[in-house]
């Protein structure tokens, strides 16, 4: 196994692994977090950091070719849709006067 | 209560677990899932059907009243919920832990509740055409590779409700003309029923499809035309979904 192959997987496992940090992360927040916004912003960091790593250690993983470019499609779209989607999220609440940090309350009913 | 809900949890994830612990190694030939039809599909499909991708001979041939059905179902949806009676759109005093400033939107059900966001507006108009691009590739390669009709619907009807969330519901409408809309909403039974009906013409068997080498050209384009209806249609019957939602 040539040297650049080691440095190539190992910059893949070590980005699809960051990518499940976030992932893991995201998803606690997303279930512990006490209103939408935190909830929102926790949830974001599952698309684009996480989604977004794991694409991209997948792209580095078998040696970068043409094919790959739609990996490199999706990261773009991830990237895009992921904060857009927060923010109309987070947006809608506000405009619509939810408050801040009682959703939990509710939850428990 | 917690502890009653951490002890069904448990129970449960303890059954499933030994579900799983039971299955078949993966990819196992002689699991029961590979000794039944699958396996004769596997052997027979492409000479059976002439068909290039074994999902769609499944989807289209072997389970093709199965498919037919599916499509039917998609339609009574629509067609139960247009049914339904329009009731009053909820009024914000009707709710008691809605917050106050939701107030404002008591004009009506077609005041919209919040004004577009740029942002929103702005990544919509970026990505829409390639969502269409997508769909309509995801519908012209969906028998030969991953994809079809039914995907391809998805696709059309979700870009549908994000051109009608950023551009209102009365510029998104113009998207499906109204003349049509009877038509269209029915295209998948539709479209499914009369190459189905060409198919008994042609083969003896309702939603056959000639299988020999030389009836090519004519089987891609009946699997074709299935796969519009089914996109087509699904995508109105999304759309009209959507549109039938008040407020």
């Amino acid at each position: 196994m040539s040297v650049v192959i080691v440095l190539q997987q190992g910059l893949s496992v070590l980005l699809v692994l960051a990518g499940v940090v976030f992932l893991a992360g995201g998803t606690l927040g997303l279930v512990r977090l006490p209103d939408l916004y935190t909830r929102a912003h926790a949830a974001s960091k599952c698309d684009s950091v996480g989604a977004g790593s794991i694409l991209l250690g997948l792209l580095f993983y078998g040696g970068v070719a043409f094919e790959d470019l739609r990996l490199v499609l999706l990261v773009f779209l991830v990237l895009v849709s992921g904060p857009t989607t927060a923010h109309a999220l987070a947006r809608a609440g506000f405009r619509t006067g939810l408050p801040v940090g009682r959703a939990r309350e509710r939850d428990d009913r | 209560m917690r502890w009653l809900g951490l002890a069904l949890v448990v129970v449960a994830a303890a059954t499933l677990m030994l579900g799983v612990a039971d299955l078949p190694p993966h990819g196992a030939p002689d699991a029961p899932v590979h000794t039944h039809v699958g396996a004769r599909y596997l052997e027979r499909g492409v000479a059976e059907t002439g068909m290039r991708n074994l999902v769609t001979a499944v989807l289209l041939v072997y389970r093709g009243f199965d498919t037919f059905l599916e499509v039917v179902v998609i339609f009574s949806a629509l067609v139960a919920v247009v049914a339904l009676p329009r009731g009053r759109a909820a009024r914000p005093d009707d709710g008691d832990d809605r917050p106050p400033a939701a107030s404002l939107t008591a004009e009506g059900p077609a005041q919209q509740l919040v004004s577009v966001s740029p942002v929103v507006a702005f990544v919509v108009q970026l990505l829409g055409p390639f969502i269409a691009v997508f769909a309509l590739a995801s519908l012209y390669r969906g028998h030969v590779s991953p994809g079809g009709g039914f995907q391809s619907a998805a696709i059309f009807g979700a870009l549908f409700i994000a051109i009608a969330l950023v551009q209102g519901r009365e510029r998104a409408a113009l998207l499906v003309p109204r003349g049509a809309r009877v038509w269209l909403q029915a295209l998948g039974p539709l479209s499914f029923a009369l190459i189905g009906t060409v198919g008994w013409i042609l083969t003896g068997a309702f939603l056959g499809y000639p299988a020999d080498a030389a009836a090519y050209a004519l089987r891609e384009a009946m699997v074709v035309a299935v796969e519009v209806g089914i996109a087509v249609g699904g995508a109105v019957i999304l759309a009209q979904l959507f549109m039938a939602m008040e407020g």
